[in-house]
């Protein structure tokens, strides 16, 4: 692969763009606490106040302070995006690359169940699951993690089945390197790029069900997020608080994706060679 | 072409499907009759009525009896009873159906037809600025989920404007009939389809523009030009009709997207088909409606998925080399 992914990203004016949105959002959840003027889950009864110098977004239903609520739902988005995108892709590596290692039956049957999962209705089957057991923070991210790695381990295999024909590999094993050997310094470092891609479609995924869910209030009541904010703000659709409540919410959901999404489609070349330069820019 | 592989895949997710919704109500902590039927049970239940339904599910016998109790009940058609709606939850699913299909077709059908067109006329212009300004657009609606799309349709069409109702699938007590029913239904369609349309046009128009640049390269796009072919035939009759072929595979996925968007968007203008429905199931904890939607959505999803994989060797000769 003569792709450099950090040049293909870099060249890319949305590719930019996207990975300053990203660094953004990132500083604003890891600074969250010092950023946010007031605790965000304080409640007043100082309730559905407009936008003033003392509460730049106003208050919301029960006079919690949005501005400091919007800063927080950050936290809640990337970690769970990062949290599910580092498993997945972790799993997707592991079952992918020993996939296309082993082979024999043990390559059928991973593979076998992996298109199972890809035909699945992902998002219906977290429901169901939400719906009983009402997951915590890290109940949701092994949730997502364990039912989205197999669209990465699909891509990841067919790459590692073409590296294992490589002269290295070869070399390595005619010098008795066994599987995990060769895996570990022959194939996985030259996945590098599609890892990288998978990463990032993986954290994206899991922004949008994390935010779904908590619309739908099926996720933690007791941690501040985007999606849960978007529910309560609609509510009270007929007032004009959507100008403060709902919109800037929505646009900073909408924004990560967006950044998340010109990352992705910058660093897709790397899937799809016949693709370069005919990007956005 | 029923290829044993499609075939093994399939069965695995069924078999998975079928035993996530075995399992979940009796695996988690507390009394599972209760996990089975719902709060609202508890309520309605009587002596008898528990006594009846611990045998039905077989519930005081091991795991394995409890199995064979529920395919049986399953393969009945039995999906359980809602105290919360007081109906087989059968009838209350099938009773909300109609509205989804008609939501999910058309925004199916148009976002697809629409992604293909953009998607032609984007890849034909390759690397031009059209076709930049198209990319970049719609890779950025995007990454709007629906249910925000819709939430902004919905005040600024419905609250702000007045344009279009701002729930329901009909006016209540109209007693309309005929065409005025029709613009009825057509008017609360039309926000709640422009959201879930907008949302998903994105994936048809990606892969048809990507397919597109590549088909474009083809040696028999060459010859078609040097025949003096006009630019219309060439774009859509050599280079668009060959463009097409990977969203056919994709279609089966999409209809999980659309199905699972509706649920959302159904919530935000409280549309009344069956993502509406499990949004209040969810809020009543009414466990059987949950269990039924996602049995009914999940195996549909399943079904169609199945369908498209049968289908696309028939249209697409080349890929029945691929087994």
């Amino acid at each position: 692969m003569h792709i450099d992914l950090k040049k293909e990203i870099k060249e890319s004016g949305p590719g930019k763009a996207g990975l300053i949105i990203l660094l953004l959002m990132v500083v604003i959840a890891l600074l969250a606490p010092i950023l946010a003027p007031y605790d965000p889950y304080q409640q007043s009864t100082a309730s559905l106040l407009p936008p003033s110098w003392q509460h730049w977004l106003g208050m919301n239903h029960v006079g919690q302070d949005i501005w400091s609520q919007l800063l927080y739902g950050a936290r809640t988005s990337l970690l769970v995006g990062f949290g599910v995108g580092i498993i997945s892709t972790l799993l997707g590596t592991v079952f992918g690359v020993s996939a296309a290692l082993v082979g024999g039956i043990y390559e059928k049957v991973v593979m076998r169940i992996v298109d199972a999962f890809i035909v699945i209705p992902m998002v219906i089957v977290v429901i169901l699951i939400s719906a009983y057991i009402r997951p915590s923070i890290t109940t949701l991210i092994l949730l997502l993690s364990f039912l989205s790695w197999q669209g990465g381990a699909r891509i990841i295999r067919a790459q590692a089945l073409s590296l294992k024909e490589r002269a290295n590999v070869t070399a390595a094993k005619s010098f008795g390197a066994n599987h995990f050997y060769i895996a570990w310094r022959h194939i996985i470092p030259d996945l590098g790029p599609i890892l990288l891609v998978d990463f990032i479609y993986s954290v994206r995924r899991a922004i949008f069900m994390e935010a779904g869910l908590a619309f739908l209030g099926i996720s933690d009541p007791t941690v501040v997020s985007w999606g849960m904010m978007m529910r309560d703000a609609l509510s009270f659709s007929y007032l004009s608080v959507w100008q403060w409540w709902l919109v800037p919410t929505g646009v900073a959901l909408s924004l990560t994706i967006i950044g998340l999404t010109f990352i992705g489609h910058a660093a897709e070349p790397v899937i799809e060679p016949r693709l370069r330069g005919v990007g956005i820019a | 072409m029923l290829s044993k592989r499609n075939v093994i895949t399939y069965a695995i997710a069924f078999v998975f499907i079928l035993l996530l919704n075995f399992l979940l109500p009796r695996m988690i902590p507390g009394d599972p009759l209760m996990a089975i039927y719902g709060d609202e049970a508890l309520i309605a239940m009587t002596p008898e009525l528990k006594t009846n339904l611990v045998e039905r599910f077989a519930l005081d016998e091991p795991l394995w009896h409890q199995l064979g109790a529920y395919f049986v009940a399953l393969f009945q058609g039995e999906l359980g009873y809602s105290y919360y709606y007081n109906a087989p939850v059968l009838s209350v699913i099938l009773g909300r159906l109609p509205w989804t299909l008609l939501l999910v077709g058309t925004s199916l059908i148009l976002s697809t037809m629409l992604g293909i067109i953009l998607g032609i006329e984007s890849g034909w212009r390759r690397g031009s600025k059209t076709d930049r300004a198209m990319l970049a657009g719609l890779m950025s609606l995007n990454g709007f989920p629906d249910f925000f799309l819709g939430m902004l349709l919905l005040i600024a069409f419905g609250v702000t404007w007045g344009i279009f109702p701002l729930a329901g699938a009909l006016t209540p007590y109209s007693g309309l009939s005929g065409l005025a029913l029709l613009l009825d239904v057509l008017k609360h369609l039309f926000l709640p389809v422009a959201a879930l349309t907008l949302a998903h046009l994105a994936s048809g128009y990606l892969l048809t523009r990507n397919t597109m640049i590549t088909v474009l390269k083809e040696p028999y796009m060459l010859t078609a030009k040097a025949k003096g072919l006009s630019q219309q035939v060439l774009k859509y009759r050599h280079a668009g009709r060959n463009s097409m072929l990977p969203v056919v595979t994709q279609t089966g996925i999409w209809v999980g997207r659309v199905v699972t968007g509706a649920l959302f968007v159904e919530l935000v203008f409280a549309y009344p088909g069956v993502g509406f429905l499990t949004y209040e199931a969810l809020l009543a904890r009414d466990y059987p409606i949950i269990q039924g939607v996602f049995l009914i959505v999940a195996i549909s999803v399943l079904a169609v998925n199945f369908l498209v994989d049968l289908s696309y060797p028939k249209l697409d000769p080349r890929v029945s080399y691929a087994y």
